[in-house]
């Protein structure tokens, strides 16, 4: 993939964009209202999100995939890394392909998307453990998906609208 | 710069249509994982570390709480059986999820550990009995 100096600058601050918003969402820790392990708003989407539609999938997955690596590095766990790859490829394929879907709004490719994150989490946590004990929680996840993709979408909209108005994405 | 692709900025019903299916997909998850607590057999504690079984506890035969405590991949769990429930009452891993579950009483459920790798899962119904509330006539 060759990128301008200008994609790839615009990569990097979408990166640490992602990077904060991921350590943004400690402060709100969802598993205390819903004690399930790595249970999250996931504002990180929004990142993935504004880069597939104004960058494409190449560019997008490019973002995601230091986000996961650096976002592990940082946090001191590789573990982890396992858990953040399959969510978000798993996110990012469904919404790639919801994406193309004419109908769909952002809220819908967000919620779908939403939904997929927290599939290849539980998947992640069953190659982990070697336990199928994780597919427990998936009904409950599936359902917060719902309302965590529902406000990732709400804010990815809001921004879309904001951006419009600027001379860097306005028409 | 221009946008590779211009989004829908409104929800509709397409977009309604999207959260039908994960929400059916929801349910018969639901379906599928939780009516599994129909195993025969008293309730039954199964701990595992990394996969391996290293401890069974049957609650149905608990008179009173029992502490027992399992240390794997840096971290230390320390779980309270009482008879038809176990609980993690303390652990030093970083995301303290384990603890916030609280007390787990049927078949089916489980508490995970994930910076630990352990997994406490309950097994096997309520006693035999139960199956019968009242006897008439």
């Amino acid at each position: 993939m060759k990128l301008t100096t200008r994609q790839l600058t615009l990569c990097a601050v979408l990166t640490a964009m992602a990077l904060a918003l991921s350590y943004l969402e400690n402060f709100f820790p969802l598993s205390l209202a819903i004690p399930i392990p790595g249970i999250k708003l996931g504002l990180a989407n929004i990142v993935t999100l504004f880069a597939l539609y104004a960058l494409g999938p190449g560019q997008a997955l490019l973002i995601l995939m230091a986000r996961c690596l650096l976002g592990a590095v940082f946090a001191g766990n590789m573990n982890a890394l396992i858990f953040s790859v399959l969510g978000g490829v798993t996110a990012m394929a469904v919404m790639i392909g919801l994406s193309r879907l004419k109908g769909l709004s952002v809220y819908g490719v967000s919620v779908g998307g939403a939904a997929a994150h927290n599939c290849g989490q539980v998947a992640a946590a069953v190659l982990t453990l070697g336990s199928t004990a994780p597919l427990y929680y998936l009904p409950v996840l599936l359902g917060v998906s719902l309302f965590t993709g529902a406000l990732t979408g709400l804010i990815a909209a809001c921004l879309f609208r904001a951006l419009a108005h600027t001379k860097l994405w306005g028409a | 710069m221009r946008m590779k692709s211009s989004p829908k900025l409104r929800p509709n019903g397409w977009d309604g249509l999207a959260a039908a299916v994960v929400l059916v997909l929801a349910v018969a998850c639901a379906a599928l994982v939780w009516t599994g607590g129909g195993q025969s057999g008293p309730l039954t504690a199964v701990v595992s570390a990394d996969g391996e079984t290293v401890d069974q506890v049957v609650l149905a035969d608990l008179t009173e709480p029992e502490e027992r405590t399992y240390t794997a991949n840096g971290c230390t769990l320390r779980v309270t059986f009482g008879p038809g429930s176990a609980q993690v009452t303390a652990s030093d891993c970083p995301t303290q999820d384990c603890v916030h579950t609280g007390k787990i009483t049927r078949g089916g459920q489980s508490i995970v550990c994930l910076p630990a790798r352990i997994v406490i899962q309950l097994e096997g119904g309520p006693a035999a009995d139960s199956g019968v509330d009242l006897v008439i006539g």
